[in-house]
């Protein structure tokens, strides 16, 4: 691993630099979201007669893959407390488990848009399922992505090393979990 | 580097005062969560519409502000994140307000979405023919029917904005353009042309068929069937007893 | 009193003296903010070349109509549509972003807040990796079947959609790849650029002592990282209408093209102000040196400068006055338009207010700040115009349009891309440019410049709409005294073009054969003139990093024998 500039560790606003830049991360992630979930709104209260093509999402999929992510921004939070009393390889356990949750989210998704598409519900099936695949297949991106930070942090963390990375995929994660305790609702229960 | 002790001190408090809670908080939240989840779900089985609302979006308003404010400790971070956070959700509500007015909306002052309010009444009226459809044919629905080719809609869409809805060359985009679109009520017209000719111009452009190069090729959009009645519907608009 | 640094409580890290890697590797492996600066900088001035051949080529074809434009045939209507699309996306996002802000914000931001390097070095490296990609696919989609996409910068649905409208199917998709690529490596780079000036300064610099062109480029980031979001979303939706079939734009399918109007001006709006503000900031430091004379009013800059950011997000509808949208919302739109030329028209007379009792010294730098000021001011009030809806109901798609923006555009990214490297090429290259070429290549460029446009007002005033390619299909746009129009704007460019040269000639002779650079050839205040040119990896030996005494503009003191007071002395 290559050094660390002086930058880095400097902190003229009292928050530590990976940090301020993960929650910069989240303010453009909250625009990308915010626009594709705005758009959907607009276009779902302007068009009634999409509560036929709605009605065919399932909500226990929805309902245990909010359970999956919630319980999984609880490990991240496990995680970044072992990390920050120092015991590395407790985090590394703890992101593992989200991980696990992460995968179970993925896999869950999987067979929820297997069973959906052999009905015959595609991305092209009329404007609502466009919607619903490619805001879920966003969420779902930004899944694997967090998934696969999180392996390399939880590699580090296990050797003992920049523990202050677990908060970051930490705050990361959560956010990832917050975009669906908003797809939820808006995709399963008042679609 | 007694400053660095020093700031290491301070550092050191404040996380100790961020996790008084500590795990049993944490399982604390946690627990709230999943009980507001159970309610969230619940909420439709009642069938007021108004409950689903507040128990669906109410909620995920409440479980989203547990988990910023103590998985992701907000509510322990400095001031400008959370000024940071703001600005963005302004921002998305500045941009659902100013685009709903056309989006959301099928009509407004002296403008009506008439394609967004037919596809409004054709759901809600084919609500059930659809349904069989999907569960017969499994493939994908689309709302115009693709078999039948309506030439004159074709026409209508494409044609007329040059040729003019009447053929005669006077479409409103046909004013502007040297040479004048192709006027099909002149009896002049067709004394040099002929079915092959019309269909050539109509698939690879005017310049194939050495006229106006304005005229664009439209093969792409069409099959051999479908250029042929088109060459038909212009046929429809040379006068008669030519 | 100097304030401490707050040293981070970390597990453990290192911090020592390294060195970079060496020889060929160091282009493609550094993470040193001054070679990735370098590297945008050189890739923008690349595309540069390409967008202005396209212009040279689409402005031959319009005064010579039908003629073989030499060195690339005859221009065929597809073809054109091409050219006008990606001469507009490409100096967009691939000259004016990555030469003004990631070039100049890389190199400029940890020197003049006295910082090693940027606090993402590795970060900064993907960014600049990202961005080379892009540039590629943008170049690639020029050769495809069916050749570059010709549905206009703004790709308005439906005809960026089908294919069979645009007939440009595989460049359509590429170009939009290209596009979310760029806006990827620049959200990358904006999180290095803000986090860094927030958190990296040297200690005793505080808020207020930071140099105007670091805060602009920094505001400049905020502002594309908060507008950008919902045009990546959006283009996502494109990207499936245009390859899945999905209906997201298409009325039939229950989508709604003005979605994408607004969708992609939300961000559009906020862009101009993106390239504006860095343009603004250099051309505010080269007029403090070169007047030798305190700024006017930073916090009243700063402030201003906020306000126009955020004000900046409730004009964006301007841009669609005529395409449908509520005409209620239109008069909204006009009010906030109309309003910000306020706080920017303040900008301007802040500049001017410093310069006024200055002691004005005419270097090739002080030269192109003052024409920004100048012909900045010319689009700025032409802007005026297009923001009253009533009258944007003739202007719109017209040349008075084209020629607004480029009075604005070409001030900030040519003018200010000048203004830039003419002031900081010793610094960066070590070598000293010669002043009598740069101010040959100045009037050169100016000149014409000028003579380009102001016939493209008249056309626009006389009903010429944009992006047709042969103006001799429409009678009442064929006449003599607008072909002459157009002759002569096409041979200012020329002669613009060949002026060019004189600063291509000049930037490579300087940097072969130029005169050696001392630290600070300026006598400027700012903390990168305190180091060597060019500065060495890590910008300072560590143990010897600047501390910051004061403001950056303590020019023309009258209490001071010296006419500057560099930052980094000692009080």
């Amino acid at each position: 691993m290559s050094a660390k500039p002086i930058a880095t560790t400097r902190s003229a606003t009292g928050i530590p630099t990976g940090r301020l830049a993960v929650w910069w991360l989240l303010a453009s992630e909250v625009v990308i979201f915010g626009g594709l979930l705005g758009s959907y709104i607009m276009h779902r209260v302007g068009h009634p007669e999409w509560a036929e093509a709605a009605a065919h999402t399932q909500v226990w999929f929805g309902a245990f893959n909010t359970l999956v992510l919630l319980t999984s921004s609880f490990t991240a939070v496990l995680a970044h407390q072992a990390a920050e009393s120092g015991q590395g390889k407790k985090a590394a356990k703890f992101l593992v488990m989200t991980m696990g949750g992460a995968l179970t989210f993925l896999l869950v998704k999987s067979i929820e848009w297997t069973i959906e598409i052999s009905h015959g519900y595609t991305i092209t099936t009329n404007t609502f399922w466009s919607f619903y695949y490619t805001a879920a297949g966003l969420h779902g991106l930004h899944v694997i992505a967090g998934a696969i930070i999180m392996g390399f942090i939880a590699v580090d963390a296990w050797r003992g090393r920049e523990l202050q990375r677990v908060e970051l995929i930490g705050i990361y994660w959560h956010f990832v979990d917050l975009v669906w305790i908003f797809l939820f609702p808006l995709l399963y229960i008042a679609k | 580097m007694s400053e660095h002790e020093q700031l290491n001190e301070r550092d050191r408090e404040q996380v100790e005062e961020r996790h008084e809670h500590g795990a049993e908080h944490y399982r604390k939240v946690y627990l709230t969560l999943l009980v507001l989840l159970v309610l969230s779900v619940a909420g439709p089985f009642l069938g007021i519409v108004w409950v689903t609302l507040i128990t669906a979006f109410g909620i995920a308003l409440v479980k989203a502000n547990l988990v910023i404010q103590n998985f992701m400790h907000l509510r322990w971070e400095k001031r400008l994140v959370k000024w940071v956070l703001i600005s963005s959700l302004v921002l998305m509500a500045l941009f659902v307000a100013g685009v709903a007015p056309d989006v959301m909306r099928h009509e407004g002052q002296n403008w009506v979405n008439v394609a967004a309010a037919d596809a409004v009444d054709r759901g809600i009226e084919d609500e059930h023919a659809e349904e069989e459809e999907h569960a017969e044919e499994g493939t994908a629905v689309t709302v115009a029917d693709p078999d039948a080719f309506d030439a004159v809609g074709q026409f209508n869409l494409i044609c007329a904005a040059c040729h003019g809805s009447a053929g005669d060359g006077n479409g409103a985009a046909g004013a502007a353009l040297d040479p004048r679109p192709a006027n099909f009520t002149d009896p002049a017209f067709w004394e040099t042309r002929d079915d092959e000719r019309i269909k050539t111009a109509i698939r690879d452009g005017g310049a194939a068929v050495s006229g106006s190069p304005l005229m664009a090729p439209w093969g792409v959009l069409f099959d051999d069937a479908q250029l042929d009645a088109l060459v038909e519907y212009v046929k429809a608009f040379r006068p008669a007893g030519q | 009193m100097v304030e401490a640094t707050v040293e981070v409580w970390h597990a453990q890290h290192e911090v020592h003296e390294h060195h970079g890697p060496q020889g060929v590797l160091k282009y493609l492996w550094s993470t040193d903010h001054k070679v990735i600066s370098m590297q945008y900088l050189f890739t923008g001035m690349f595309m540069a070349v390409v967008g202005g051949f396209m212009a040279y080529v689409f402005r031959m074809q319009l005064a010579f109509p039908g003629s073989s434009v030499p060195g690339f045939g005859i221009v065929s209507p597809g073809e054109y549509n091409s050219l006008v699309t990606n001469h507009g996306s490409i100096m967009i996002f691939w000259v004016a972003m990555p030469v003004l802000i990631a070039a100049f914000g890389n190199f400029l931001i940890p020197l003049m807040i006295g910082a090693d390097d940027m606090v993402f070095p590795r970060i900064n490296r993907l960014s600049f990796q990202v961005f080379f990609i892009s540039a590629l696919v943008i170049l690639g989609s020029l050769f495809v079947e069916g050749g570059g996409f010709g549905g206009a910068w703004t790709a308005y649905p439906p005809l960026s959609a089908k294919g069979v409208y645009n007939q440009t199917p595989l460049g359509a998709t590429l170009w939009l790849i290209g596009v979310a690529l760029e806006f990827v490596a620049f959200l990358l780079g904006g999180i290095n650029f803000i986090t860094t000036l927030m958190n990296a300064r040297a200690p005793g610099m505080k808020a207020y002592d930071i140099p105007m062109v670091c805060w602009m480029i920094v505001i400049a980031s905020i502002l594309f990282m908060l507008s950008v979001g919902p045009l990546i979303a959006g283009a996502v939706m494109l990207l499936f209408d245009q390859t899945l079939g999905t209906g997201f734009y298409d009325p039939a399918m229950g989508g709604d093209p003005v979605l994408w109007q607004h969708l992609f001006w939300f961000f559009g709006h906020p862009e101009v102000y993106v390239v504006m503000l860095p343009a603004i900031g250099i051309t505010i430091d080269i007029v403090a040196t070169f007047a030798r004379k305190k700024l006017f009013g930073y916090k009243l800059m700063l402030y201003t400068t906020v306000a126009t950011g955020v004000l900046s997000f409730f004009v964006w509808a301007h841009h669609q006055f005529i395409s449908g949208i509520d005409p209620r919302m239109a008069n909204v739109f006009m009010v906030t338009t109309l309003l910000i030329s306020v706080p920017i028209a303040e900008l301007m007379f802040v500049i001017i207010a410093t310069l006024y009792g200055g002691s004005i010294r005419l270097a090739t730098p002080m030269l192109w700040a003052l024409a920004f000021i100048a012909e900045f001011l010319i689009g700025g009030v032409t802007g005026i115009f297009l923001g009253a809806s009533g009258a944007d109901i003739y202007f719109h798609d017209t040349y008075f349009v084209l020629a607004h923006f480029h009075y604005t555009f070409f001030p900030i990214a040519i003018i200010g891309t000048f203004a830039a490297l003419t002031y900081w090429f010793p610094k960066m290259f070590g070598k000293m440019m010669s002043d009598k070429l740069g101010k040959i290549h100045f009037w050169g460029t100016i000149i014409p410049f000028n003579f380009i446009f102001i016939p493209l007002f008249v056309l626009g005033m006389g009903g010429q709409h944009r992006r047709i390619y042969n103006y001799q299909h429409f009678p009442d746009l064929a006449g003599a005294d607008f072909q002459r129009l157009r002759i002569i704007a096409t041979v200012a460019l020329l002669v613009m073009l060949a002026f060019q040269l004189v600063f291509f000639y000049n930037f490579i002779r300087s940097l072969l054969r130029g005169e050696k650079a001392p630290k600070n050839p300026w006598n400027a205040n700012t903390l990168e003139w305190t180091t060597e040119s060019p500065p060495p990896h890590g910008n300072w030996p560590p143990d010897q990093m600047p501390k910051v005494y004061r403001g950056p503009y303590e020019y023309g003191r009258p209490d001071r024998e010296s006419d500057f007071w560099p930052q980094d002395e000692p009080a």
